[in-house]
């Protein structure tokens, strides 16, 4: 028996009441459009021990060449990240990006190319004036190989020795709308076609871990010689009141999506779900920043119907529960909250604690928090980006260090237009 | 501006106090409109290095709301094009707020007056520290930066290499290599030089102009230089030796070439006695300009001072002092 996607369980909604009523930034957003109070560029808080000049020359370096995350810059373009968690320590490629009509419209494409041959190429045409700017319209085209996806079988008792792997490549064309009423706040709807093939997994710097048709050799998805094609389709509400998206030190962003993956061969994988993620920073003194992250994601089928591997939550790596390897749980639904502690040890590395805790689960009411971690991080950073960050964590299956180049609180997916695929965090 | 160009010529015979030596500009030998890089300036009391060489009407009203037409997609420094009340467009450069890196706004401003204070041909730049923008979602207070009027009288025709144009090899073309060196400049790329067409009354010209020079005032590098800092400025030698006649400069950015076994102590002469010009008010007025408080811009000040000092001895002596060679 499988449950309702949309109930959300009392345990999920108190956490979201809980970061929703941190935010005076929804309400104090527009006042401060409103107000004729000049700004104030403020100074960057100085760390506890005297930064050396080298740091800030790597700043200085770091900020001009891998770009600021604002999108602004006409022409190529250097890509440090695929985005997609799983991809290895490193990643690189390239863009193009020309702003047409003075601003009335973009053209973007990108590729990069992973550590783990993890590939994506992504291109976009989007126009941003109608209604005067506040509703925009666009289309765009993702394929990309996923060649060492994790899988562990599903539930919060998956073992760490099941680990196997699989190879996922997709396409996905879509066209969608956005109507923002506000600066800060999008409603955003989208409609695509999606094609995903599964394989054994390949790539560099292969793990060694076998397919996940000898571990798990009744996997539904697998059992088929070709995944179905999908159409589907979003609705979302996005609000963003962060200062800077890749080094928050106040605000926070708040997102609720419905979709859908309708199967178009037999029905039997059409998937619904309900996604809804919240962060909130704070500035508690000049040098401390308090992070509070949420997320839930609730999916469901009709009776006797079947969530594929590849549409299901998952939890695990360096945005969710970082003591654990990336995707290491898989169900139906899942829910993962995260505490942080930043504290500015030079102008521009802060030191870091953590704890991540959160489940999966078949039904949305069997969600808790009973799988944990802890860790500590250091992080450099500009004023507004992060370009570089150790996580060491620990949790019941021991200790995991990861390093990454961006916030594990980026949440740089929630401004897609799509319905997150894989539904990789 | 009719005052500043007053003293336009085709060929120029200067000779400046202290510095007997004609100097013949050289023209386009295809017979297209005259090019100017560069004309005596007026003394002390002749120059505003406040409002600089165009009149205050072609200044922004900071009390003004400005329409934004488009942001700006090149460079480091974001910045926007805007429209005002009584439809002059202007091109901002504003800070980056997520990096790290001082603003290039006012720095720009402070350098542009220094070198239309020396005779050198300038655009309408302006600083706001902060004006009011109208986008889509209403307007609000934004924080300011360099404002470039889109002055008719001025058609950009392109941009011009510091290392190949008509005016290398005279002294005002070595002074402004010079200058830069001076004011701990690493901008010497071809996209920061603009040619404009200027359309005058009197008749058209084509303009020289250094116009994007918002990394100086600090340390010179290729990958990451710091602008704006006074400390790293403080630190830099300006003039390290002198080597087969010609001035070894403390420069480390890109184009090191348009300086190296180029310049000589007699060139270096010509550039700081044209800087040592300026009167101490001038000097202030040139950070006023750009933003910048009285007593941060005196360090600045006093830093330029030391280094024409030291110009001014290599130029004299031929050769840099063993406590600067170090």
């Amino acid at each position: 028996m499988r449950s309702n996607p949309n109930r959300v369980p009392g345990a999920i909604a108190a956490v979201f009441a809980f970061l929703l009523a941190l935010v005076p930034g929804i309400a104090g957003a527009q006042n401060a459009q409103a107000t004729d109070q000049l700004p104030v560029v403020k100074p960057e808080p100085t760390g506890v021990i005297h930064e050396p000049r080298f740091v800030l020359r790597a700043i200085d370096f770091a900020s001009r060449t891998t770009g600021d995350g604002t999108n602004r810059k006409n022409g190529p373009h250097l890509v440090f990240s695929s985005g997609l968690t799983g991809a290895g320590w490193i990643s690189g490629g390239g863009g193009y990006r020309h702003w047409l009509g003075q601003d009335h419209a973009i053209f973007e494409s990108t590729a990069a190319y992973s550590w783990r041959s993890y590939k994506v190429a992504d291109a976009r045409f989007e126009y941003l004036k109608f209604a005067g700017g506040r509703v925009t319209a666009g289309t765009e085209i993702r394929w990309q190989d996923l060649t060492q996806v994790n899988y562990f079988g599903e539930g919060n008792h998956s073992l760490e020795a099941d680990r196997a792997e699989y190879r996922l490549t997709s396409t996905n064309v879509l066209g969608h709308a956005s109507y923002r009423p506000s600066e800060w706040l999008a409603v955003d709807a989208s409609i695509g076609w999606l094609r995903p093939t599964l394989k054994g997994p390949g790539g560099t710097f292969d793990r060694g871990f076998p397919p996940v048709l000898e571990v798990f050799p009744h996997d539904p998805a697998f059992a088929l010689a070709r995944q179905p094609d999908f159409i589907h389709d979003q609705i979302a509400v996005t609000g963003d009141t962060r200062d800077f998206r890749s080094h928050p030190a106040h605000g926070g962003v708040y997102h609720v999506a419905l979709s859908a993956f309708h199967d178009k061969d037999t029905s039997v994988f059409t998937t619904h779900r309900f996604d809804a993620e919240a962060a909130q920073f704070m500035s508690l003194t000049r040098r401390a920043v308090l992070a509070l992250h949420a997320a839930v994601v609730t999916s469901g089928t009709a009776t006797g119907h079947i969530v594929p591997l590849y549409l299901m939550p998952m939890l695990g790596g360096h945005h969710s529960l970082r003591a654990y390897s990336d995707q290491r749980f898989h169900d139906r639904n899942t829910l993962v909250i995260s505490v942080e502690q930043r504290f500015a040890l030079l102008t521009h590395m802060d030191a870091i604690a953590f704890y991540d805790a959160g489940s999966v689960a078949a039904r949305a009411r069997d969600l808790n928090l009973d799988l944990t971690d802890y860790g500590f991080a250091l992080s450099m950073h500009s004023r507004g980006a992060t370009f570089a960050r150790v996580d060491m964590a620990h949790g019941r299956e021991g200790w995991k260090l990861s390093f990454r180049m961006s916030d594990p609180f980026h949440l740089s997916k929630l401004r897609q237009p799509t319905p997150n695929f894989p539904a990789l965090r | 501006m009719t005052t500043f160009l007053a003293g336009r010529a085709f060929a120029l015979t200067v000779a400046l106090a202290g510095c007997a030596k004609s100097v013949h500009v050289t023209l386009p030998a295809d017979g297209a409109l005259p090019a100017l890089l560069w004309q005596a300036p007026g003394g002390p009391g002749t120059r505003d290095l406040f409002n600089g060489p165009w009149s205050p009407d072609h200044a922004p009203d900071p009390s003004a709301r400005y329409r934004l037409i488009e942001r700006k997609h090149t460079g480091v420094n974001p910045g926007m094009t805007v429209r005002d009340p009584g439809g002059r467009e202007w091109s901002v450069k504003t800070a980056a707020p997520e990096t790290s890196d001082m603003p290039e706004g006012p720095i720009e401003v402070v350098v542009s007056r220094v070198l239309s204070g020396l005779g050198y041909l300038q655009p309408p730049v302006y600083f706001l520290r902060t004006f009011q923008l109208e986008t889509t979602w209403g307007v609000r207070a934004e924080a300011g930066g360099r404002f470039r009027l889109k002055d008719k009288s001025l058609k950009d025709r392109g941009t011009w290499p510091l290392g190949a144009n008509p005016f290398v090899g005279t002294k005002p073309h070595s002074a402004l290599l010079v200058i830069f060196m001076l004011l701990g400049s690493s901008d010497m790329k071809v996209s920061n030089n603009t040619l404009y067409e200027h359309r005058a009354a009197t008749g058209n010209d084509v303009w020289y102009v250094v116009r994007d020079l918002g990394t100086a005032l600090g340390s010179t590098a290729r990958l990451s230089p710091r602008r704006g800092d006074v400390a790293a400025l403080a630190a830099n030698r300006f003039i390290v030796d002198v080597r087969n006649g010609f001035v070894v400069f403390d420069y480390h950015g890109w184009h090191q070439e348009l300086v190296r076994g180029r310049i000589t102590p007699e060139d270096v002469g010509w550039a700081c006695e044209l800087v040592a010009g300026l009167s101490a008010a001038e000097w202030q007025d040139a950070f006023r300009a750009g933003g910048y408080e009285p007593g941060l811009a005196s360090r600045y000040i006093d830093i330029i001072q030391s280094r024409i000092a030291l110009g001014r001895q290599v130029a004299a002596t031929g050769h840099v002092p063993a406590s600067v060679r170090r």
